[in-house]
């Protein structure tokens, strides 16, 4: 099936760490947390986040469209036409009904539905804006890609919680496996840093409460680590079949490879404390590779920085992987980006693979003593031949994806 | 009250300044039915004139939906 294998030719990014591919990926590597005090959460029981900053949508959009969209959306659109734009191919001139779009989101446009619920309690129903569906349904954001590039196949998002990006570049493969298209527009969007969103984490205990030390606060696999750090932002890749890649002469930055998902079954929030579905979706990942355990290079996990996530995450790493590849999770730089995760994670295993670097995971500064794995403190320059990027979505979803070498 | 919609098509619904001339149609400056009950909203919440979104949508320019609301603002 080598020729059926998926390639990534295009990235875009709008993360904390940066509103386009090269600066998120700076950020990264040098290991700069983003977490800040998040005047938009003032009175909320956590009040820090990773905001996406100098995002400024009407200079990028134009007033009259930015005034239409949800963030959500704003940020997905700006990170397309970076990752349109990286790949080469030209929206004027390719055949829309072969090109998909599949996105994945936890929440869509929360924010605008929380802002209208406002004006329906303290003015009226009949002032509630007509905008408010658009703008707040999930599916809209697909709905605003395929028109903005002229996509008119399978045109959808997948909802898996925190998994949805990976979901979402999965459910994009299958795709192009199945001939159903020839370019997929795929990542993942959130932005749920709105207020009720972030009460309910809070009230959940996901979130770190390290806020008056902001910065320290997202520490994945660290023994102080005490929860995560909301974060917002985009990530969109180019796919195609690496033989249509190959044709038209594009720069293949990696190849997405395998992809595995599983559900727990177990718990609404809680992991199955003996990681099995996340073990089982690793191992799906890379049967689907046609690879084996030993193959993996580099792992950018889930690590939320939760306390439970990241001890049954490792646990499962260090049993399936013994190996000990360098394991990272960029969430000590971007918080957790929720539905964009999964998306974010995976373009940048596409880039730690292309350029043989496997980034830092911030805020590292004594590795938990119950987590038995080989997480990288500092940039380290390796050849990967093979990375995994993990995710998992509260409701118990389970999404790995495997990249290679192009 | 030209000068009146043009400030409420550009600061509220975000109508390039440039578009909105009394000759400009609806399609000019991208009024589509959403954006209609858009208007047809603020036109009563800012300045108390019900104009509904179903003759705002028949209007065929900028400087028609004005004379209207001039003419609703009279019976006030």
């Amino acid at each position: 099936m080598a020729g059926m294998d998926v390639a990534v030719t295009g990235l875009g990014l709008v993360t904390p760490a940066g509103n386009d591919t090269a600066r998120s990926w700076q950020t990264i590597c040098a290991g700069q947390p983003t977490a800040d005090v998040d005047p938009g959460l003032a009175g909320n029981p956590v009040s820090i986040s990773c905001r996406v900053t100098g995002f400024d949508p009407e200079e990028l959009l134009g007033a009259r469209r930015a005034h239409r969209l949800d963030r959500f959306v704003q940020f997905a659109v700006i990170a397309a036409r970076e990752a349109v734009a990286d790949s080469g191919l030209d929206p004027a001139t390719w055949d829309g009904a072969r090109v998909g779009v599949v996105m994945g989101t936890a929440g869509g446009g929360a924010a605008t539905f929380e802002a209208q619920h406002r004006v329906l309690m303290e003015e009226s129903p009949s002032w509630v804006s007509p905008l408010t569906l658009p703008m707040h349904l999930p599916n809209m954001v697909a709905g605003q890609l395929a028109m903005e590039f002229g996509a008119t196949g399978p045109d959808l998002v997948v909802a898996t919680a925190c998994a949805s990006g990976a979901t979402a570049l999965g459910t994009a493969r299958d795709l192009l496996q199945l001939g159903r298209c020839d370019v997929v527009l795929a990542g993942g969007t959130e932005a749920l840093l709105n207020p009720v969103t972030m009460a309910g984490f809070a009230k959940m205990g996901a979130l770190s409460k390290r806020q008056d030390m902001p910065a320290e606060a997202s520490r994945p696999f660290d023994v102080d680590r005490d929860g995560f750090v909301g974060g917002e932002g985009a990530a969109l890749l180019v796919l195609e079949r690496v033989d249509d890649a190959r044709a038209r002469g594009a720069r293949i930055r990696a190849r997405l490879v395998g992809y595995g998902a599983t559900a727990d079954a177990h718990h609404v929030t809680a992991p199955h404390p003996d990681g099995v579905g996340i073990e089982a979706a690793v191992r799906a990942a890379l049967a689907d590779a046609g690879a084996v355990p030993s193959d993996v290079g580099h792992v950018n996990a889930h690590g939320t920085s939760t306390p439970l996530n990241d001890l049954v995450e490792a646990t499962m790493l260090s049993r399936v992987l013994p190996h000990r590849p360098l394991v990272t999770s960029t969430k000590g730089v971007t918080g957790h980006m929720m539905g964009a995760a999964g998306a974010v994670e995976a373009a940048f295993s596409v880039l730690a693979v292309e350029q043989g670097l496997v980034p830092p995971t911030a805020n590292l500064n004594k590795l938990d003593p119950k987590i038995d794995i080989d997480v990288a403190a500092r940039v380290t320059p390796r050849r990967i031949d093979l990375a995994i990027s993990d995710s998992f979505g509260f409701g118990g979803q389970n999404a790995v994806l495997a990249f290679a070498r192009a | 009250m030209f000068d009146t919609l043009k400030d409420i098509l550009v600061k509220k619904l975000k109508v390039t300044p440039g578009q909105v001339t009394p000759d400009a149609s609806r399609e000019d400056i991208e009024l589509d039915s959403l954006a209609v009950v858009e208007l047809s909203m603020v036109l009563e919440q800012e300045l108390g004139i019900v104009i509904s979104d179903n003759e705002l949508i028949d209007v065929p320019t900028v400087g028609d939906i004005a004379r209207l609301m001039e003419e609703r603002s009279a019976k006030i």
